[in-house]
């Protein structure tokens, strides 16, 4: 008995004395916010998720649905995807957010960063210890916080500054900034940042990939095109001299010429520029996004049909429109295979020699980097489209095979790499995504130059890019508006995919025209018995009557404007 | 040309064989133990040792007593036992050792069983011993004790007058006795009941009813930290036993549903070995989390999370403490408290129970999906409406002509009509299940070891879905001495689930793919199926594998403190432990795809779903949890001048839990016949791993008090003083009090005098604060992930990234509970009923103001905070009626309602511009949508088929005809001219699917050994959003419903009531809000036990035969089309029905 009352007493004292701190854990996989500063490494691994700050086509990593800005233009046949309430005509301020992650409604994303970058730069400026890069990590925050207010204006207009972070219970609302003072504050955070960057890195260097004193000259060179641009002209400063903003915009060019010398250069192959995995130098590339095989994206296989496992853009809704494919010129005349008139019809042009029932014969070379049709090659796949006149029989890779392969009979092959270049298409890809490229700037500077007078020097520019396509120069015979429409297509064709044709269209204020445009795909009726291919334009979409000019800037969500308590204004398109 | 398809991994059917080989295996163990205790093999086996010189005989007899079990049976008459003897042997068999003691002597000796009959030469000269005369002396009685309404009374004393021999009923009222001879007299008595003696007479079976004196009145139902008698019980507790939920269910929680008044259980699920049954207590209070609304389940004094997973033979009750007395567990109780308590053995012989049943399940509604024919039908319309409805369509998807040959089949390896659902299907899946349990003990030792093991299978046989599970329990209670008691319960479940790597909820979706896609040619090939992930290739592409061991242990010592009489002082240690084993095999793959012009078949590596089964992947998983509980409560109670009683209880807990985790990833393997990681590809980049670990403690202290004046006037007050480490240092503590009183107006003599009739009626009333600290831990602190890694060049850099912001001020949510009852019993119990009303209050939701912070600060996550506040009113009403008719015709029904309905008096709200959105004033979890009016819009005869007439009202730009005709909300109730559909037209569905009433009505008879009980569940006030019942005609080439398609609008059909293909609605509309009020034949179960004297002859006490079902017939009010129980659509695996055939056998 005696021992059991022992052995009773030292348990309970035991119980009641066991643990004094026993409640005051700490976590365990997750770090602490007071040491992040404390840290210089983890200061470093802070920045480089700034970098997730800028948007780009491939940004979402392996295994997630890409959700491309092409969706929301006439790159694409877009079959009932994300950007659809664009194409249809149904975008609104409570459905504006279903486009986050085709990064068009970037809003919420993008002031996250810049919540992060005024965070990190406020800890790191009144750190008093020894860092070392210290001021070019302070400038690269800041350069991401240029790229991110840039993406913003371009979306919306004028957009809140903000400068400061605040805590949850403050009470804050916004306001929004003129364009003018965004543009102030980006010029600012550009001239701040520039001197502490690292002047350039090669694509040998472990930083290449991050933002240096070239990437923000490119930086400019597009902003100030934009500004110059019709449709931010007049928001932004309008009553300044169109020619001194297309000035600006030239000059910004050219100041990336003057610095840059023969740093960069076009690739010499335009097919093979943009399917390069990792490791494979390409001059032509300013500023990269760069991918390893275990930190991957899975671009290439979703784009691609059936046959490799694809879903031709997720739901067959990446398909090339055909109105893309007839604005590619023809490569022994050089000439555009088709002529508008109204804005809305569209005629053969005899000149050019474009048969339509060879569609896929002497057209740019650009067409078949870009475009896997019918009778194109990938991968040494013969790829078929067509239909038998009695439908029985059809091509591998026609959507009668499967679902998954585009309606429109157009596949994306630009970023799908070649078999020397990436031997599986399954697994994570590490092809380089560029958001930057001498390409842009040479257009960029053509059209300032064009805008300016300077139709000679446009044509110079243009010429370059099409000599490394393979295409016939613009002769002198081209000027004024007809050049100007040669210029247009120039850029879409060259840019194509690459985030540029929904803005583009925007700023040169021609969105009513192209985006009410119907969209087409291409119908091939094979006779089994000669094997002749018949060809035609098929109706997909019917886009006329879809366009409202508030489009031209996106709105803000209706949820965020009430949670600004009246003080952020929508959009000034959508007032 | 025909292929034969490669077949590379091992396949993991849980074979025929290895159930029969089990079944064997728990056959032979049973019978080994029966022959052990069996008549005769004692008497063999039993040796003893002796060496007595000059001994009485008695002295010898004695030290064979001693030595053995064996008692001599002899008439002192006629055996001289004083006589001297000498023997000397060395454990020898017992029969040598007789015949050497009587071989000089008269005396003649049998061994009957463990009892020696000893006998002289009688009168005669007959040498003889009458072993027929011996047996009527020393005989066996058994029989049931049963309450005067015939159910059986469990823990009935049954004493042999006179004697010290006694035993207690189980739990079925079984007992068994040896009494001396036919003179004995059995005394039966039992608290609340009348005292019964019975002289034994001839008979061998005795069966008894008792006559209840006070009926249920000491009933004894556990709270936290103790038990209470039902009657003096002020707080609101729901309880079962063991035995009222012991059907044939493989899930313990889908046998509690509909019988405790409420308790809302919901199964959204039938996934074998992972049925997520949702429970709730008395509705949601709390609209923080979609797990905020939890309760808190505590198994054997606990917080344990496998309660779904025990042997249902294992527990003894269930209780729910529904009200402000589940305070006593503090900061978890606010969402009520579930006490499991497994059973421990009684005093008594060994008693075994042995259970096993087979059952057959398959889905309760299979959806009726279209065919091929009607599917191209509605995507041809689909791809139309998508184009804008151009007058000229010369490109449909699907020409006549190939839908023709859909329709008659002529050519099923390019038009096929594929029913994926069918494909994939058995006509059922098998279950076993089957248990063996020994219970027993003295005034020493009381035991129960239990073991059960059960397999499910799937229906769905491409899954290859296994789910096995062992359960094994250990409970042991020791008297160390008259003051001291020490027990262990030690508990395992060793459990391991095979089926598909890939999600189910996925699978599911696939057998939604495009009927037109073949799922196997005619050849016997397989197709490729949607995004190559045909449901029939899951065998081919690799398995997931989770082993899990739970291993709960509890051990416990009670001390009576000798000098303090009614003091007593308990502790528990408990140490838990759950190993987790994760293997996921992902390989690749192949299928065969026609080649469309030469019409061969080409055999293709699939790519489809995660890793896209290029290579093969391997991820090894493991987890250990572990739980150390320490307390100790001191308790109290006494009894003042025979009126005033007291009971008084103070105690401390201390908790610790860990977590740790570790994974290991290879890809590349030589084989696909070796999963192991070290078969993988030792380069760096094929190879990864992870790891994590959590932590978390408990320091609480609680305290409850007591007080009854005469029965009459009840009172009890409790406190409970919680520290958790979830909570920001210094702010760890919340105090959580509670009050109850009761006041029995039965017990008062005016009152009896009134109203004799009334056997019991008490009121109730309790009141008190109880909390919720659902949370994630830290939130008070700003941490941050690894994650947002960069490459720069060609080198991953890390990257870190602010996790939730913090929240300083974090804290419990806060529940005031208000509830009233009254408990009455009448005519002797013939009509029993409770009824409660009640109220919640809760505050300090915690919920994040993602509603009113504007995105422009930049926040990453929000954390909850605690703003919230709600309110939840409802009541229960049970209603009994137990009575036996025809003498021998028992029969109960017992009813329940149960009903609450919570509304939201504040929460973190967009400031909304027009009322109706508002989600204030409106029950959790209420959403947003579009009220309709049913029919639908129609196309301008001037403008074109593709635009709306302008004179039905406003749309919303994306509307087209056949579209739902949304009404104009802001026009209609807030005066507004627009004429646009915008988000203002939307409003707050009054409803959820948590249903706001749920009932059960179980009915019970028995007639001469037959019995049957049949039970309904129903539900209402829920509605059901199904999306993939709103889809038709999807881009994504999904499937619909055939009722969906039915009557849809086409141009061609313009009155249809069902919208148009592709339908565009701007947001979720009332249109597709279902009703979900259903009743369900929930449980029926038939069962014949074999007349007591056929099995007694062959040593067995019981045995019963039943069929039962679950889930048998269900009329839905609505929701035709699926099952209404189920509210996550296609994706889910369905709820199953179950026929079940069993027998239990007892001896």
């Amino acid at each position: 008995m005696k021992k059991y009352l022992i052995l009773l007493v030292v348990t309970v004292s035991l119980s009641f004395a066991a643990c004094e701190d026993m409640l005051d854990l700490s976590p365990t996989v997750t770090i602490d916010e007071t040491i992040v500063f404390q840290s210089p490494k983890l200061m470093e691994a802070y920045l480089n998720d700034l970098y997730w700050g800028i948007p780009s086509e491939f940004s979402y990593t392996y295994q997630t649905a890409p959700e491309w800005t092409s969706r929301a233009t006439d790159e694409v046949f877009n079959n009932g995807r994300s950007g659809y309430i664009i194409t249809t005509g149904s975008l609104n301020e409570d459905n504006v957010n279903t486009l986050s992650a085709m990064k068009l409604y970037i809003w919420n994303s993008s002031y996250q960063y810049i919540r992060k970058i005024n965070i990190f730069l406020n800890e790191l400026e009144k750190a008093e210890f020894l860092i070392e890069n210290k001021d070019r990590m302070i400038a690269e925050a800041k350069a991401i916080k240029a790229f991110i207010y840039f993406n913003l204006i371009i979306r919306f207009g004028g957009i809140p500054i903000v400068d400061e972070y605040w805590n949850l219970h403050d009470e804050i609302t916004f306001t929004s900034n003129t364009l003018e003072e965004c543009v102030t504050e980006i010029e600012r955070l550009i001239a701040e940042a520039m001197p502490d960057l690292e002047e350039y890195y090669s694509g040998s260097s472990a930083g290449y990939g991050r933002i240096c004193q070239d990437v923000l000259l490119a930086l400019r060179s597009r902003m100030y095109l934009y500004l110059a641009s019709p449709l931010f002209a007049e928001l932004h400063n309008p009553t300044e001299s169109r020619t001194d903003k297309w000035q600006r915009a030239a000059t910004a060019a050219e100041d990336f010429f003057s610095a840059t010398g023969n740093r960069y250069q076009l690739h010499p192959d335009y097919a093979r520029a943009f399917n390069n995995p990792n490791g494979v130098v390409n001059n032509e590339f300013i500023f990269v996004k760069n991918y390893t095989t275990t930190s991957g994206h899975n671009v290439p296989l979703d784009n691609l049909g059936r046959r490799y496992g694809g879903y031709g853009g997720w739901w067959a809704s990446m398909g090339p429109s055909q109105n893309l494919v007839d604005d590619y010129d023809m490569q022994s005349t050089g000439l555009p295979p088709f002529i508008w008139s109204n804005d809305d019809t569209k005629s053969v042009n005899p000149a050019s020699g474009y048969d339509p029932q060879k569609p896929y014969e002497d057209r740019d070379p650009r067409f078949y980097a870009t475009i896997l049709y019918d009778g194109g090659v990938y991968r040494g796949d013969l790829h078929e489209m067509w239909v038998s006149e009695d439908a029985t029989q059809w091509g591998s890779d026609s959507p009668l095979q499967n679902g998954d392969n585009p309606l429109g009979l157009y596949i994306l092959r630009k970023f799908a790499p070649d078999v020397d270049q990436e031997d599986l298409l399954w697994g994570q890809s590490t092809i380089t995504y560029c958001h930057y490229r001498l390409g842009e700037i040479y257009l960029n500077y053509a059209e300032a130059m064009f805008e300016l007078g300077y139709e000679d020097v446009c044509r110079e520019y243009m010429n370059k890019i099409r000599a490394r396509a393979e295409m016939p120069d613009i002769p002198e015979t081209v000027t004024g508006e007809e050049l100007r429409a040669r210029l247009y297509n120039e850029r879409r064709i060259e840019l194509a995919f690459e985030m540029h044709r929904y803005f583009d269209v925007r700023r040169w204020k021609i969105a009513h025209i192209i985006e009410n445009r119907d969209i087409y795909g291409a119908q091939i009726i094979k006779n089994m018995t000669t094997g002749v291919k018949t060809y035609s334009n098929v109706l997909r979409q019917v886009r006329k009557g879809s366009w409202d000019d508030r489009y031209y800037l996106l709105p803000i969500h209706r949820d965020e404007i009430k949670r600004n308590k009246g003080s952020l204004l929508q959009t000034v398109t959508w007032r | 040309m025909k292929k034969k398809r490669d077949l590379f991994l091992p396949r993991f059917y849980y074979s025929k064989k290895l159930i029969m080989e089990l079944k064997i295996a728990i056959f032979i163990i049973l019978t080994s133990i029966t022959s052990s205790f069996g008549a005769h093999a004692y008497s063999q086996l039993a040796r003893v040792s002796l060496e007595m010189e000059n001994k009485p005989l008695e002295n010898v007899i004695n030290e064979i007593e001693k030595q053995s079990e064996f008692y001599f049976i002899f008439n002192q008459t006629q055996i001289d036992v004083s006589k001297k003897v000498t023997i000397s042997k060395d454990n020898e068999l017992i029969d040598g050792v007789l015949q050497d003691l009587f071989k000089d002597s008269n005396v003649k000796y049998a061994i009957m069983d463990r009892k020696i009959l000893l006998n002289t030469e009688n009168k005669d000269g007959d040498y003889t011993i009458k072993v027929a005369d011996i047996a009527i002396q020393q005989k066996r009685v058994t029989g049931t004790v049963s309450g005067s309404d015939g159910s059986p009374l469990p823990g009935v004393t049954v004493l042999v007058v006179g004697t010290n021999t006694g035993t207690i009923t189980d739990a079925d009222g079984f007992y068994s006795l040896d009494v001396q001879n036919n003179q004995s007299v059995l005394q039966f008595s039992f608290i609340g009941f009348g005292t019964k003696n019975v002289t034994v007479g001839s008979q061998n079976v005795i069966n008894i009813s008792l006559e209840e004196t006070m009926l249920q009145m000491e009933e004894v139902v556990v709270i936290g930290y103790g038990t209470q008698r039902k009657e003096t019980l002020t707080g609101s507790v729901s309880n079962v036993t063991g035995a009222e939920i012991a059907t044939p269910n493989m899930n313990v929680a889908s046998s509690m549903t509909g019988k405790m008044p409420g308790l809302v259980v919901s199964q959204r699920t039938g996934e074998p070995g992972n049925e997520d049954l949702t429970i709730l207590v008395r509705g949601n209070s709390s609209f923080a989390s979609s797990s905020a609304n939890n309760p808190l389940i505590i198994i054997d004094g606990v917080e344990r999370d496998n309660m779904n997973r025990l042997n249902p033979d294992d527990i003894e009750s269930i209780s729910v403490l529904k009200d402000a007395t589940a305070a006593i567990y503090g900061a978890r109780a606010a969402n009520g408290v579930i006490i499991v308590t497994t059973k421990i053995g009684s005093v008594g012989k060994p008693k075994f129970t042995f259970i096993s049943n087979t059952s057959f399940s398959s889905v309760t509604q299979r959806p009726n999906l279209l065919g091929s024919p009607e599917y191209a039908r509605v995507q041809n319309e689909a791809v139309w409406y998508r184009a804008n409805r151009p007058e000229n369509w010369t490109t449909p998807t699907f020409t006549e002509d190939a839908i023709k040959q859909m329709e008659d089949g002529s050519n099923p390896d390019v038009y096929p009509n594929t029913d994926w659902y069918s494909e994939i299907k058995q006509p059922f899946a098998v279950q076993n299940r089957a248990s063996l349990q020994v219970t027993g003990g003295n005034e020493g030792v009381k035991y129960l070891l239990s073991l059960g093991w059960q397999d499910q299978g799937s229906e769905f046989k491409s899954m290859n879905l296994n789910y096995n599970q062992f359960n094994l329990r250990s409970n042991v209670n020791v008297n160390l001495t008259q003051h001291i008691s020490v027990g262990a319960n030690i508990s395992a479940i060793v459990s391991e689930r095979k089926g598909p790597w890939e999600n189910i909820g996925t699978i599911f979706t696939n057998t939604w793919a495009d009927p037109t896609l073949v799922a196997r040619f005619s050849t016997g090939e397989l197709g490729p199926g949607r995004y190559q992930e045909s449901p029939l290739l899951l065998p081919d592409r690799g398995w997931l594998k989770v082993s899990n061991l739970p291993i709960n242990s509890t051990f416990t010592s009670t001390i009576m403190i000798p000098w303090v009489k009614g003091l007593k002082i308990d502790a528990s240690f408990n140490y838990d432990i759950r190993n987790q084993f994760q293997k996921r095999w992902v390989i690749p793959y192949f299928f065969y795809e026609r080649n469309p012009v030469t019409g061969e078949l080409e055999r293709k590596q699939g790519t489809g779903g995660e890793g896209k089964g290029a290579v093969e992947e391997l991820t090894d998983t493991y987890n250990k949890w572990t739980t150390m509980m320490f307390n100790v409560l001191l308790s109290y109670n006494t009894i003042i001048n025979e009126v005033h009683n007291i009971t008084a209880m103070v105690g401390t807990e201390k908790q610790k839990n860990n977590n740790n985790m570790i994974e290991a990833w290879r890809m590349k393997f030589l084989s696909t016949l070796l999963p192991e990681l070290n078969v993988g590809s030792e380069d760096p980049v094929n190879r990864d791993n992870a790891g994590s670990s959590e932590h978390s403690a408990r320091d609480n202290y609680m305290g409850r008090f007591n007080y009854a004046y005469q029965k009459k006037y009840l009172a009890e007050f409790i406190f409970r003083y919680d520290g958790s480490s979830n909570f920001p240092i210094g702010k760890q503590f919340g105090f959580f009090p509670a009050a109850s009183f009761g006041w029995r107006i039965s017990e008062e003599s005016f009152f009896r005098d009134a109203l004799p009739f009334v056997d019991n009626l008490k009121f109730r009333y309790s009141v008190g604060q109880t909390g919720n600290d659902r949370i994630a831990p830290y939130q008070y602190l700003q941490l941050y992930d690894y994650a947002g890694s960069y490459v720069f060049n060609s080198s991953v850099n890390d990257g870190i990234r602010a996790s939730t912001m913090p929240n300083p001020n974090v804290t419990w949510e806060k529940s005031l509970k208000n509830d009233i009852g009254i408990e009455a019993s009448l005519w002797n119990s013939l009509l029993g009923f409770e009824i409660t009303l009640f109220k919640e209050h809760r505050t300090n939701i915690l919920t994040a103001r993602r509603m009113s912070i504007p995105n422009t600060l930049g926040f990453t996550a929000l954390p909850p905070e605690n703003i919230g506040e709600a309110e939840v009113r409802g009541y229960e009403i049970a209603l009994t009626h137990r009575n036996r008719v025809f003498n021998d015709f028992n029969y109960s029904l017992s009813a329940n309602v149960s009903y609450s309905n919570s509304k939201i008096i504040f929460m973190d709200e967009t400031p909304e511009s027009v009322p109706w959105r508002e989600q204030t004033g409106r029950p959790i979890g209420a959403q947003l949508v579009y009220k309709t009016d049913g029919t639908m819009y129609q196309r301008d005869p001037d403008g074109g088929s593709n635009t709306i007439d302008p004179t039905q009202g406003a749309y919303h730009r994306s509307h087209r005809p056949g579209d739902l005709r949304i009404v104009n909300l802001t026009a209609e109730w807030g005066g507004a001219t627009d004429n646009t559909i915008n988000s203002d037209d939307m409003y707050r569905f009054n409803y959820t699917s948590t249903p706001r009433a749920v009932f059960g009505l179980n009915a019970n008879c028995e007639y001469k050994g037959f019995d049957l009980s049949i039970f309904f569940q129903g539900q209402t006030g829920a509605y059901n959003y199904d999306g993939t019942f709103v889809s038709l005609g999807a881009s994504s080439r999904q499937n619909s419903y055939v009722a969906r398609a039915t009557d849809r609008w086409t141009v061609d059909n313009t009155t249809g009531k069902m919208p148009r293909s592709d339908a565009y609605q701007p947001g979720m509309t009332d249109f597709f809000m279902m009703d979900a009020t259903f009743i369900r034949l929930k449980t029926a179960e038939f069962g014949y036990s074999i007349p007591e004297d056929i099995i007694s002859r062959y040593g067995l006490s019981d045995i019963r035969l039943y069929f039962s079902g679950y889930n048998l017939l269900t009329w839905a009010k609505e929701i035709k089309h699926a099952d209404p129980e189920m509210t996550g659509g296609s994706g889910n695996y369905p709820p199953q029905r179950v026929l079940n055939l069993g027998i239990n056998v007892k001896f």
